[in-house]
Formats: C-alpha cells, structure tokens, sequence
C-alpha cells in the first residue's frame, strides 16, 4: 500500500521536474517556415531536378551508364561529313547529333553519379524541387533539341539493350 | 477441481502498419489474456531485392542502393560498402578522406541514436523528448546537406574517396555543434532517461541476458545493452580506429537486471557522448588532402572474395563480396544487425505484457529498409 502510494507521488514529481525543463522553450522563439510564402535557402551543392544544357552535351552516354536506374535514354546519330561542325562551349567537337535525350525524373534516384561522369559539366543537379505534376509520364523531361536525319533504325542507342 | 484455461489462446495481428513497428512489421501475438505467449515476427514487406539487383549494376553505383537499406544511418550504410570495395581492390585513402569519414560516420550515429531515443520515447508516451532528438538532428543533417548534397540519402563515400570536400569552415560549425549538444544529452536525460514512468515501464522489461544475445549473434547497442564489451571498432578497427581514444559504454544494469529496455536505451545515449569525442578527435586530426585521390577511373576490381565489417549505429554491418573480375559484383551479401536482432525478439517477447511488446521492439532500434533489403 505504501509503496502504490509512494509510486504515485514519484509519478507526479518526475511529471514536475520533466515540465521545468520542458517549459523553458516556452519562450524561445517559434521556428515554423510558412513553407508556400517562406522558403528555406538551400545550400548550393542540393542535388534536385536534373538539367541538361543540351548545346554543350556532345551524346557521349556516359551518364546513361552511369545511371544505376537507368532513368536515362539518348540516342544518337554520327553527323554527316558534309555538315558544318558543331562545338561545345568548351570547344569539345559534337560528333554525335543527339536527337533523344529524356530523363526520368520519376525513376531518377538523385544519386548524382550522372553529373560526375558527364565530360562536358553539362549535366548537372539544379536546386529546383517544386516540380509534382498529376501524371508520371510528365516527369519525363526531353532535352533533345536536333531531329535524326537518317532513319531511325540506323541510329546507336545508349545503353544497348539488353 | 482443476481447471485447464490454456485454451484461451487469441492470435492478434500487431502491424504491418503499426505506428511502434517503425516500418512495416508484422507481428503475430498469440495472446494469453495480457500476456504474450509467442510472437512471431513476420517480415519482408519492404523486400527490395537488393541483393539481386546489385548483381546488375556497376561497383559504384551500387553505393546509392545501399543508402537505402538503413535509411536513419545511411552514411554508415556506405562506409561498410566502399570499406569492403576498397579491401579488395587494395585501396588505400589518405588522411583528410579516413577523417572525414570518422567525422561523417560518427555524426551520423549521433543522428541515428537520436532517432532512437526520440521514437522510443514516443513509443512509451511522451512526445517532448521526440521533437528535441529531431531538434538536433536537423543540424546534423543540415551539414550533410551542405556537404553532400542530399539530407538522408547521400551518396558521399565513393569507392577510393568522398563526393565532395567540406565546405571551409564546417569544421569549426561542427565543433561549435558538439558543443552545444553534449550538454543537450543531459537535458534529455533529465527529461527522458531519468524519468520515474520512463523507467517503470522499460527497466526489468524485455531482458536478453548476455548468454542469449551472444548465441543468437546480436550485436550493437544491443549487445551492449545485456552487458557485453564488444564493438567492431575496437575488435577489428577499420580507417584507424585504434588511434582514437573513446569508452564502449555497456548496460549496467542500474535499475534491475543488466539487459532490459531501460539499459539497451541508455547504451545508446552514453554512446552519444562517445561519438562525440571521436569527432572532436577526429576534427583535430584533418589534414589537408585530396579526398578524390584515390578514386580509380575505372573500378574493376580482382576476381575474389571479400568480408568487411563495420560497426554501424544498430550493430556489426558485415558485406560479403563476391567478384568475378568484371564491372559488376558477382554477388553482395550483407549481414544485417536488425536481421538478428529480430530473431531474439520472440524469446525475449514470450510471457510479456502486450505494451510491452512494443516496449522491446523501441528498445530494438530496428530499420525494416535493412531486415528486409
Ligand atoms: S542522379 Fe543518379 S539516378 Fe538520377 S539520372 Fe543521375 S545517375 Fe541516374
Ligand atoms: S555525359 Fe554529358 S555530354 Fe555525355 S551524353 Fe550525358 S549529358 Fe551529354
């Protein structure tokens, strides 16, 4: 009977001496973000929505194999001799005519290995992320800016499938 | 006149969606009134075959699947990958990369421990101490997020090196974090460990006795907690581990016998305080470097096979790697702590009380990203 009675007490101590620490933050100031209005100022290296700077991507692929979702399709087609060069911007030539380049950003796992392997620094991780659409098929974004010239069937795939 | 009330047996599904499972577990009570006459965990609702598909992908991206298996610690996660990588291949890293992955690696314990104690909290009925752990948390994460990139999943250790250097000027942001927080540690004693209910209704509760834990290999906090002093870092020490002066902090058993909630709990905050003084050892020890020097262009590493276990925040994290010389691992076996953890539950969860079913499993600190891979 003692020791029921002993418990309560304690019970009801412990309650007063946790509410004493707890009530110091009473006072402190709120730290809530009115998130649509407010917007927290995300560091520089945020890995978000990925963005291909199409004139400065030369179709190489590597990101492609880099992938380890495979989120990334391009296609390519070798220009023709006679077709005036085409160059990066850092003077890279663009051999390749890329007329697919589409990345899923439904499938994508913001890992980033992409923009590692990308040659040319044109892929790259942009710290946009207010991006939900109502269909998945939108989250498919194409960069591709060239039409094949040949037909299809005679294009290289990257990756080969299989 | 006797009479035989063994009958009485009541199956009760506890989950898959159970707010105390932390994930989703389902656990089959077999209930004899209050108590609990066997409970059988039933597990694989977060089956990703990880395993398997590693197989398929290539050596350094496998590192962003292992992120997800323990998605509370996942620094952890990829230290024991690109360590086993490393192993095989024969890499060796410099100072500035082994530091800061002590430096990550511990922060991330802090982080993962505060979970814990936060949701164990929670899972015994008090919420303050919950938001404070997060509280903290936040800072932590914020300086992963300023490092890596990424909050939860980062992707920071590559196989030979990091992702990024820190950013000049973390160092002193995290020195200036720790200590703040060690003093924080002992506000959340106060408040949680030393609280009178706290402690009614974890100590005495659920105890695996070190005879048990060991011969059903748990390892970890919950090793720990029943009173055994083992931690990989100090048994098979990996990125120089032995240099480092810290306590491996065991249960003692303080209010009732060694091996309840109440001690696997506070292993973890004791722990906290060590990991503590590791990045402050840690911090001091940084030394200008290169943290991609080591990263080989193409990682292709010798036909063998590889074992490497590390001391993540929920136990022994062990890799097995199997290569056959190509671009892709032959096979990738991990051994999870949650996995055998979860094999003790039964024995120890026999003949409690149905709340204090979920009182073991808090305890537990399980990830069900990592029982189920
Ligand atoms: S971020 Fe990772 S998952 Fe996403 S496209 Fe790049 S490599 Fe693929
Ligand atoms: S790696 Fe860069 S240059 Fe090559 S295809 Fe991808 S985005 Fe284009």
């Amino acid at each position: 009977m003692l020791t029921y009675f002993r418990n309560i007490g304690q019970g009801i101590m412990t309650i007063v001496s946790s509410m004493a620490i707890a009530g110091r933050h009473l006072f402190t100031p709120s730290v809530t973000l009115q998130y649509p209005k407010e917007k927290w100022l995300l560091p520089e290296r945020s890995r978000m929505r990925l963005m291909n700077k199409i004139e400065d991507c030369i179709g190489c692929g590597q990101c492609a194999r880099s992938c380890p979702t495979e989120c990334i399709l391009v296609k390519t087609e070798k220009r023709g001799k006679e077709e005036a060069p085409v160059f990066a911007s850092d003077g890279t030539a663009k051999k390749l005519r890329t007329y697919v380049f589409d990345i899923d950003m439904a499938l994508c796992c913001y890992c980033g290995l992409c923009t590692f392997a990308c040659p040319t620094q044109c892929l790259i991780m942009t710290g946009e992320y207010e991006y939900s659409v109502y269909d998945k098929d939108e989250h498919i974004y194409h960069f591709a800016a060239e039409k094949p010239l040949t037909v299809a069937g005679e294009s290289r795939q990257n990756p080969p499938e299989g | 006149m006797e009479v035989d009330y063994s009958g009485d047996i009541m199956t009760l599904n506890m989950g898959p969606q159970h707010p105390s499972t932390h994930g989703v577990l389902r656990l089959e009570l077999k209930t004899d009134g209050e108590i609990v006459a066997d409970a059988v965990p039933h597990i694989g609702y977060l089956h990703r075959c990880f395993e398997k598909h590693v197989e398929n992908v290539d050596y350094a991206g496998v590192v962003p699947f292992t992120d997800r298996m323990d998605y509370c610690a996942a620094m952890n996660m990829e230290l024991g990958y690109v360590l086993t990588v490393e192993k095989l291949m024969g890499i060796e890293v410099n100072n500035r990369v082994r530091c800061l992955r002590i430096i990550m690696a511990e922060l991330s314990r802090i982080a993962s421990h505060l979970i814990a104690a936060g949701t164990y909290g929670n899972d015994i009925g008090s919420f303050t101490p919950f938001l404070w752990c997060f509280r903290d948390r936040e800072t932590i994460l914020d300086f992963f997020e300023e490092t890596s990139g990424a909050r939860l999943l980062y992707n920071y250790n590559w196989i030979g090196g990091l992702m990024h250097d820190i950013k000049p000027g973390l160092e002193e942001k995290i020195i200036e974090f720790i200590d703040y927080f060690e003093p924080e540690v002992d506000n959340l004693n106060r408040l949680l460990s030393d609280n009178f209910i706290f402690i009614k209704r974890t100590a005495g509760v659920g105890i695996l006795s070190p005879e048990q834990a060991v011969s059903y290999g748990v390892t970890g906090p919950n090793l720990r907690g029943s009173g055994v002093k083992f931690d990989v870092r100090r048994e098979e020490p990996y990125l120089g581990y032995e240099d480092y002066e810290f306590d491996i902090p065991v249960g003692l058993g303080e209010h009732g016998p060694v091996g309840s909630c109440w001690d696997r709990y506070m292993v973890r905050i004791r722990e906290v305080k060590e990991s503590c003084k590791i990045v402050r050892q840690a911090v001091a020890r940084l030394t200008p470097g290169d943290v991609r020097e080591a990263v080989p262009k193409r990682i292709k590493p010798p036909a063998g096979e590889v074992y490497m276990r590390t001391e993540c925040p929920r136990g022994e994290l062990g890799y097995l790697l199997v290569s056959d010389g190509s671009l892709k691992p032959y096979r990738l076996k991990v051994k999870s702590p949650c996995f055998t953890v979860m094999s003790a539950f039964r024995e120890v969860s026999r003949g409690a009380m149905i709340a204090d079913v979920v009182s073991i499993l808090g305890s537990f600190d399980i990830v069900l990203g990592e029982i189920d891979r």
